[in-house]
């Protein structure tokens, strides 16, 4: 047999597969006795390679693990799904344990005897002798050809086998294989089996209530949990050809999108093979080839190749020194703890890697600015000029690509892993001196470090402030391979011990490239698993809507505390400092996909609710005042004074004056108790957040003479105008705060003071009009200069402030960005009912967005509004802010909160989902153009997959949890007049 | 030796001429030498020569093609001449200096007449318009500047149209945004200059900037077409700002396509 190299090079099948799925007898094998001991070797080898493997075949686990007995190690998997779709093994050391295994009922036990009994006695009576051979789990097996001759055919032996039954078959006047199978398959359903799965092998027919295409299910399924996608998987079998007019058995092996599937058949295909499968005869001999290949690709350290799906990836091709730092900004890896820009590893002068630890700041007060760590994907080598350059970043497993002119000029792959935070990856084929560097960690420019060597590892150490961070590296080359691994202790209390890091690299270097691999892109997957949106209709917008939750997910850690700066890590934009862009609209998004993150970032407010309460008393007040922008130590650290973008020196109030941020974080914390049902937290910190809030507001309000509570002098989201009396945001977030604050202190604080906070919220005025239904944004907003953004710009958004100056800004009624529709948005209850679309006609026109956060909420609002087009083009915009650098800032990091507004106005606005103390509710609109909505959440710890169409909803989670479609319990539900009502079985 | 060549005629603009040319020595490194044309009306460029202490050398032929043949021998790097004889803003550029600066291919400083006298360059203004020329043409001079110590302040005048749309937080959003427009439009210059950033018409904003940071030289990119309707930029500053100017000739292939796709903004916005 030729070397397998010689005939697959240049094929599809000449690269790495991550997974390889295969059929048993006549691929892996020759027969049920043949010695097994080399496929098993190879199958041991490949899982303690990391690669994932599965048997997919129709008999039962005593006769393939008796062959096989495989024992792997890991850190790749072994499955078996047997029994024809009915079971599911994994093989460990200690063997095969039970996975999974399809029950049928005893109804369904005699249907199946009885459409066995029928389909004899059909082809009986046309004088066709057959027999019920074998009863086995799940299927009955009828032998249509029961003679000696054909008692035990070998596979070799097909052609003959099926020329002699289709003869047999003909003989009684049946129309050949293809006529008994519907034989079958008419008394399967006549006995009572709706879906009968009916397939031949030439010998039998069998009649099951699975097949082989349940068992490619289920281990695609498991394989895309695990981070793998069709296209990274091989298939092999031997029989893909039809047969008879019938499908071959192992085209069931085949994805459900069979063009992206890799498939591959040693078997002789008298008939041909199917025009996705690749024909490679040699039977179980070329079986082992490929196994000895890919095993062989791994131990060479071949980078897997990119899942072939273009909605999970981001691509950028050339080098554009222009655009260089956008580019790297939104190819940023980041893992919570650390975030690396996406910066060529060749040198450029263009290019600016760097990588951001999350919290650690240098600097006090106004100048606290987030730390450069020292950079860990340089490689020494100059970026050639003029030769082809493409990155792609998967956004499913977080890899990064790097490929440099030809294929074997330089490829390199790089992760930061979700895994292991802190930990990186870098693995690089290439030239030679393209790959040799003098040392594996280069510090950040301008920074003072220390470095040295330890135990063959480089480490470097930085101070930050009280803190600092340790990084401690290690590469290897080997020919034309360099593999390094870096791991970053970031402390912002500390300057951390060498000790930590050298300890936590040795760990990663025992693990290995394909441990870390493996198990950076499985918890990828499980987070996906929580958190994807699917928009079936719109490509465009579903890749969009991907990039923004890869890197909200990216953003923050779920230990400890979590600080979510501006930009999160992908830039050094606003210094790393947090503003309530973090609480309002990143935290939602990780409460109800990833709770743990959530929790870490309320933590972090927490662990500053002293600086709060200090910094509340220095304004007089009781309670807690968070600052409007903080850093490290939880004091204000806003200037007092800025250079707009027109070279105006403006002051800066929001330090002073923007208090709504102390009722966002309660929003935020209960935002965070609503999606989880944490009771603890609800009832220790979160209380303790909540009382604290609302003693600030209760301290804060004025009533006047006439019982009226006001809060005078501050700023409201819409930032155009400064100072206000009674922002009808602040008064109603403050108002909120009160009333949530007295329901769930209730026993646990003074009575007389609860009832103060109710008194209180009662008291304050809102700026509502019953008769026009409209808030009032602020005392007097309504004798303003009536301009609306029509009259000032003939496109949106527009920076108004600086188009018109400051002054006749605040002197009209142009608005920066949603201010009373906020409320709309995140305290629907606190509004009055209906109110919803006369603020939206009256005040949407006047805003111009000269906020990014402001186009998604508008989205979330439209969509609940039902203006689907608006919504839809509000929502674009928004996804489109950094992928276009809409705002020129794109190169200093990407805009977190504008992310999490996409996911808000998806499932908040789109989806129509509202967490509440009750439950979960959907209320979904859905536009004409998008077939399908899909949102994956978490819900009191519960996966929830909900699927939106215009005439359907489903809903998958557990049985108990509290889960409504406009107030109607139900999993599933057809549209009836313009209303949901639940579908009948 | 590189050389800078400072053309006198007999008029008040040969003293600022030759002032500015020999600061701009110090600049450029470069040795400095006073021609005039014709050996008639030489009474002042002889006497300011003399009195700075530099030779002059006669040129003869006609005035332009002699000037313009002059400034392009090999180790010249730049021609200084008057911008006009005759003081007072609002007038012409003067013919001579009209036809001088859209012949030489090579870097002219314009000097007006009333223009003071510099002991020496602090700080040179340069607009950028973010395009691909202005952005290359000061370049070497950007360069030359750091090792002489002069401050370099950049200046890009945004219009409605490219108005970055959003303000978000303005005590980070404008630092961000101008250390990006550096990074692009003047990386060899990321950490030794500044940046201004105007909202308005470029030639009003130049010279307000230039008088308000106080600046010693103006240098502008250009295409060398002064036709009606061209170069509108460089000819308000010429005609009425007092501050010299460097004209830096650029000529680039597809030099107006290359505009709008510098814009910072999208064409994807809501309609208002």
């Amino acid at each position: 047999m030729p070397r397998l190299l010689d005939l697959v090079a240049g094929s599809a099948l000449d690269r790495r597969f991550e997974a390889i799925v295969f059929d048993w007898d006549g691929t892996a094998v020759p027969d049920r006795a043949a010695d097994a001991s080399s496929v098993r070797e190879a199958v041991e080898a490949l899982c303690g390679a990391g690669m994932d493997l599965a048997v997919v075949t129709g008999t039962h686990i005593g006769n393939v693990d008796g062959q096989l007995a495989a024992r792997p190690t890991g850190p790749g998997k072994l499955y078996l799904c047997l029994n024809r779709g009915s079971e599911v093994f994994a093989v460990g050391e200690a063997g095969p344990e039970l996975v999974e295994r399809r029950e049928a009922t005893d109804q369904e036990e005699r249907a199946l005897d009885a459409a066995a009994e029928a389909t004899v006695a059909r082809l009986a009576e046309r004088g066709l002798r057959t027999e019920i051979v074998s009863q086995r789990l799940n299927r009955r097996k009828i032998d249509l050809i029961p003679e000696p001759e054909w008692s035990d055919p070998p596979k070799a032996r097909i052609t003959e086998l099926l020329t002699a039954v289709e003869q047999r078959l003909r003989g009684a006047g049946f129309d050949g294989l293809r006529d008994a199978v519907l034989v079958a398959e008419d008394a399967a359903r006549a006995a009572g089996l709706p879906v009968p799965k009916v397939t031949s092998d030439a010998k039998h027919v069998e009649i099951g209530l699975t097949d082989k295409a349940d068992s490619a299910r289920w281990i695609f399924s498991e394989l895309w949990q695990r981070g793998i996608h069709p296209s990274q998987v091989l298939v092999a079998g031997d029989e893909f050809g039809p047969l008879g007019g019938l499908p071959g058995s192992d085209s069931f092996l085949l994805p459900p999108d069979p063009e992206r599937a890799i498939a591959v058949s040693v078997g002789r295909e008298p008939t041909g093979v199917p025009k996705e499968v690749m024909a490679l005869p040699g039977g179980p001999a070329a079986f082992l080839a490929l196994l000895t290949d890919q095993l062989e690709r791994r131990e060479g350290g071949d980078l897997p190749e990119p899942g072939g799906d273009p909605n999970w990836a981001i691509s950028v091709r050339g080098f554009d020194p222009e655009h260089e730092r956008v580019h790297s900004s939104l190819l940023t890896i980041a893992d919570g703890v650390i975030g690396t820009s996406g910066s060529p590893v060749g040198s450029h002068p263009a290019a600016r890697p760097r990588v951001l630890a999350a919290g650690l700041y240098t600097g006090d007060g106004t100048d606290a600015d987030l730390a450069a760590c020292p950079v860990w994907t340089r490689l020494d080598g100059e970026l050639p000029h003029a030769l082809r350059f493409e990155r792609q970043l998967d956004l499913r497993t977080g890899l990064l690509r790097q490929r440099l002119g030809r294929k074997d000029d330089l490829e390199c792959l790089l992760f930061s892993s979700l895994a292991r935070p802190g930990t990186v990856v870098l693995r690089a084929h290439g030239v030679r001196r393209l790959l040799e560097t003098e040392r594996p960690l280069e510090p950040a420019a301008g920074s003072v470090v220390t470095e040295g060597l330890a135990d063959g590892a480089t480490w470097m150490r930085t101070s930050a402030g009280a803190g600092g961070v340790v990084v401690a590296a290690g590469e290897a080359l080997h020919d034309e391979r360099l593999d390094r691994l870096a791991v970053y202790v970031p402390d912002p209390s500390a300057v951390p011990d060498t000790e930590e890091a050298l300890r936590r690299l040795e760990a990663a270097q025992a693990l290995g490239y394909e441990g870390l691999l493996n198990e950076h892109r499985w918890r990828w997957a499980e987070r996906w698993a929580t958190a994807d949106i699917r928009i079936e209709g719109d490509d465009e917008l579903q890749r969009l809507v991907r990039f923004a939750l890869f890197h909200l997910m990216s953003s923050a850690s779920d230990a400890g505390e979590a600080a979510v700066g501006a930009r999160g890590l992908t830039g050094p934009a606003y210094r790393g400092h947090v503003f309530w862009d973090g609480d309002v609209f990143v935290l939602p998004f990780l409460a109800a996909t990833h709770p743990a993150a959530a929790r870490a970032m309320l933590e972090y407010r927490l662990r500053r609710l002293d600086a709060a309460r200090a910094a509340a008393a220095e304004f007089g007040r009781k309670g807690a005042r968070f600052p409007w922008e903080s850093a490290g130590a939880g004091v204000d650290v806003t200037p007092s004074f800025a250079y707009d973008q027109s070279g105006r020196v403006v002051p800066i109030r929001t330090g002073e004056l923007e208090e709504h941020i102390v009722a966002d974080v309660a929003w935020a914390a209960n935002a965070y108790a609503e999606w989880t049902g944490d009771e603890e937290f609800a009832s220790g910190p979160g209380l303790e957040l909540f009382v604290e809030t609302a003693r600030y507001w209760a301290s804060r309000i004025r009533v006047d003479r006439n019982g009226h509570g006001h809060i005078y002098s501050v700023i409201g989201p819409d930032e155009y105008h400064e100072p206000v009396d009674d922002n009808t945001f602040t008064n109603v977030m403050a108002r909120w705060n009160l009333r949530r604050a007295a329901d769930v202190s209730r026993g646990h604080i003074d009575e007389p003071e609860r009832r103060q906070w109710l008194g209180l919220a009662e008291a304050l005025v809102d700026g509502y009009d019953p008769e026009r239904r409209l808030y009032e944004q602020f005392a007097g907003f309504y004798r303003l200069e009536p301009l609306v953004i029509a009259d000032v710009s003939p496109r949106r958004p527009v920076a108004a402030d600086l188009l018109l100056g400051r002054a006749r800004t605040a002197g009209s009624q142009v608005l920066k960005q949603a201010d009373v529709l906020m409320l709309h948005h995140l305290v629907p209850d606190e509004v009055a009912p209906d109110s919803l679309e006369p603020n939206l006609a009256f005040y949407e026109p006047r805003t111009a967005h000269g906020s990014s956060l402001s186009p998604a909420i508008h989205s979330a609002l439209f969509a609940r509004a039902g203006r689907m087009g608006a919504a839809v083009d509000a929502l674009r915009l928004s996804c489109r802010i950094d992928i276009d650098d809409l705002t020129g800032t794109t190169a200093g990091g990407l805009h977190l909160a504008t992310m999490g507004g996409v996911w808000q106005a998806l499932v908040f606005g789109f989806g129509g989902v509202r967490p509440s103390a009750e439950g979960l509710d959907i209320d979904p609109r859905l536009p004409e153009a998008w077939d399908a909505l899909e949102l994956k959440l978490q819900f009191r710890g519960d996966p929830v997959r909900i699927r939106i169409e215009h005439e359907a909803l489903e809903i998958e989670s557990e049985e108990a949890a509290a889960i409504t479609v406009c107030g109607r319990p139900g999993r599933r539900f057809v549209r009836d007049a313009g209303n949901w009502k639940e579908a009948r079985e | 030796m590189r050389k800078l060549i400072a053309a006198l005629d007999n008029s008040l603009a040969a003293g600022s001429v030759l002032a500015t040319a020999d600061c701009l020595g110090s600049l450029f490194d470069a040795e400095l030498e006073a021609v005039h044309v014709g050996e008639d009306h030489e009474r002042i460029p002889s006497s300011e020569a003399e009195a700075a202490g530099v030779p002059l050398r006669r040129l003869t032929g006609s005035t332009v093609p002699a000037l313009v043949q002059a400034g392009e021998a090999d180790d010249v790097v730049a021609l200084v001449l008057g911008t006009r004889r005759l003081p007072f803003g609002g007038r012409p550029i003067g013919t001579t200096a009209f036809e001088v600066i859209t012949s030489l291919l090579k870097p002219v400083v314009m000097v007006a007449p009333d223009a003071p006298r510099p002991k020496a360059f602090r700080r040179v203004l340069v607009p950028l318009e973010g395009t691909l020329s202005t952005s290359l043409a000061p370049k070497g001079l950007i360069e030359l500047a750091r090792d002489a110590t002069v401050d370099i302040v950049l200046l890009h005048v945004l219009d409605a149209v490219s108005l970055p749309p959003f303000t978000d937080q303005p005590q980070h959003e404008a630092r961000a945004w101008c250390d990006e427009f550096v990074a692009r439009h003047c990386p060899w210059g990321v950490g030794h200059v500044g940046l201004e950033v105007r909202l308005g018409r470029p030639e009003e904003q130049i010279l307000a900037v230039a008088s308000e940071v106080g600046a010693d030289l103006i240098a502008l990119g250009w295409a060398q077409e002064l036709e009606a309707g061209r170069a509108p930029t460089v000819r308000h500053v010429l005609e009425r700002g007092p501050t010299p100017v460097l004209l830096i000739p650029v000529h680039l292939p597809n030099e107006g396509q290359e505009e709008r796709s510098k814009s910072w903004n999208s064409s994807r916005s809501l309609r208002a």
